[in-house]
């Protein structure tokens, strides 16, 4: 098995290069053809800048004038800390749920019924309780990821097989030794499932709470939005390509690479 | 091993009883007025037609479930919660997907206050035992389901339990591969010397493997007798002393089948 394991790196190697051209060429493409359009007269368009325009504005907010960052950091930090929260809190609170009869007999009709809730929705009540900065948008992206990694670890737990539970306290393991050892290496693949849609959730959050809370300076989302005042169509292209790339990104990335480094290697989901 | 004729027996089920839901109207009356000994060494197998409560009783010995009434003790101690005392062999191997081979056999060790180094000899030893000598490092879902079970023996004997307890533990394999298995664990046996109770719905891996039979009634299930196999290991299929106690199996057996076709109005 070892001898195998470069050729395997290899062809994974060639196949992620072959994965992004595969992803990339169709934004190519339309954008070609978007291009030549506008340039030969076919069509005209206000809301929707030709590519090269867009390619421009790029170069100036992220080179030229070099704030692109300063708004990306912004909204990175917001994220981390909501989102870092929300996995703390969220782990814990969905496996006490799925531990306790009595708890999750009190919580779970409210939570069903939150976590089908949009984050945005949140929003006119924290504007009013947490003021129109930083705290607002960061309890939004902690919101967003929450209620997702709380119902499922705690799905995640209750579907741990129960000869496995059963075996393992055989062996006389119990408690906090039975929770760390069996139940939530058991519900991972349910956790991981809730980690990759919380995120999602919180991305978008994020967004649509920079661009709502008036206070902050920073942000993608705000960057996106201010750009009406200068009727600046390109820079709100930039920003939502950017937006959609970052939250394709954190899906595709240290999750995705959590979930074949686990489940996947040991088998208890199909290999994509 | 020697063996005290006057010493009680390492398992001892008085007046067992075992009720589901007992207060309400569905009440299921799994087990009523068991009463055996199981002796130490011993390979004891339950057999029944299905619904009997032979798994309901392994269950118990388990400390799985708790009984309603009677008592249950295992070296004179009675059996109130699982422990590692028992060793629990389930149909589906219920082995840890996440941990290889040698991780789920070391789990027990360790959890028993094994040293890292002596849980990783020990667990070798078991390898080798169940002939899995080089998928120490594999994780289960690349295994067979023979070789996982061999896995999941294994890691049920290494931390050495009084007793094994197994449910139909061949009952998903493929023909071959359970007559292969039955003929391993009887090889297994024979070098660990284990007390077995092993619960299967199959005549001829009872009389092959068992040193005793404990044929159980239609629900409830109650002893409706028992069947000493006096045959010398390792055995064959072909002794013709063994299609003797096959007959005599299946003929207390069937009454039972025809008694449960009843009550199912077939």
């Amino acid at each position: 098995m070892l001898t195998q394991e470069p050729v395997v790196t290899q062809q994974t190697a060639a196949r992620s290069v072959w994965g992004v051209v595969r992803f990339v060429y169709p934004f190519v493409v339309v954008a070609l053809i978007w291009e030549t359009a506008l340039r030969l007269g076919w069509v005209q368009s206000v809301s929707l800048p030709a590519p090269s325009q867009i390619a421009a504005e790029f170069w100036r907010l992220a080179v030229t004038q070099g704030v692109l960052w300063e708004h990306f950091s912004a909204s990175f930090y917001r994220l981390a800390v909501g989102y870092f929260l929300a996995v703390g809190i969220g782990v814990t609170v969905g496996a006490l749920l799925s531990l306790s009869p009595l708890l999750r007999g009190l919580f779970e009709p409210v939570l069903s019924l939150l976590v089908s809730v949009p984050t945005i929705a949140w929003l006119p009540v924290l504007l009013i309780t947490m003021g129109l900065g930083d705290r607002t948008v960061i309890t939004t992206v902690f919101l967003g990821g929450f209620f997702a990694i709380t119902y499922n670890t705690m799905r995640g737990i209750e579907m741990v097989p129960r000869n496995q539970i059963l075996a393992a306290r055989e062996m006389g393991v119990n408690g906090a030794h039975l929770f760390f050892a069996v139940l939530l290496p058991g519900s991972l693949v349910s956790l991981i499932t809730g980690l990759r849609l919380g995120i999602g959730y919180a991305w978008r959050a994020l967004v649509g709470g920079e661009m709502l809370a008036a206070m902050i300076e920073w942000g993608i989302g705000k960057m996106v939005f201010q750009a009406r005042f200068f009727n600046n169509v390109s820079i709100m292209f930039v920003g939502i390509l950017l937006i959609g790339l970052s939250g394709y990104l954190l899906d595709r990335t240290f999750l995705r690479w959590l979930e074949m480094a686990t489940v996947e290697r040991w088998g208890m989901v199909r290999r994509r | 091993m020697l063996q005290n004729e006057n010493a009680p027996a390492l398992i001892q089920i008085r007046d067992l009883a075992k009720e589901f839901d007992p207060q309400s109207k569905n009440t299921v009356e799994a087990l009523r007025d068991i009463n055996l000994d199981i002796e130490e060494g011993k390979f004891t197998v339950l057999i029944g037609p299905s619904g009997c409560g032979k798994s309901t009783l392994l269950y118990l010995l388990a400390g799985f479930e708790k009984p309603t009434r009677g008592s249950l003790l295992l070296d004179g101690k009675p059996v109130e919660k699982p422990g590692p005392d028992r060793g629990f062999v389930f149909q589906d191997y219920a082995l840890f997907p996440w941990r290889t081979v040698l991780g789920n056999i070391t789990f027990g060790l360790r959890s028993n206050g094994w040293s890292k180094a002596d849980a990783d000899a020990k667990a070798r030893e078991y390898i080798a035992m169940v002939k899995l000598n080089g998928f120490e490092n594999a994780f289960p879902h690349t295994l067979s389901g023979g070789m996982k079970q061999r896995v999941a023996i294994a890691r049920a004997l290494a931390y050495n339990p009084r007793v094994l307890l197994m449910d139909e533990p061949f009952g998903a394999l493929d023909s071959q591969t359970r007559k292969h298995m039955q003929q391993e664990l009887q090889r297994i046996l024979m070098q660990t010397n284990k007390t077995v109770v092993f619960v299967t719905h199959s005549v001829i891996e009872a009389v092959f493997l068992a040193d005793r039979i404990v044929v159980l009634t239609a629900r409830p299930g109650m002893v409706k007798g028992i069947i000493d196999v006096n045959l010398p290991r390792p055995r064959e299929y072909t002794d013709d002393s063994y299609l003797d106690i096959r007959e005599a199996v299946l003929s207390l057996l069937s009454e039972e089948v025809e008694k449960e076709l009843e009550m199912d109005g077939m």
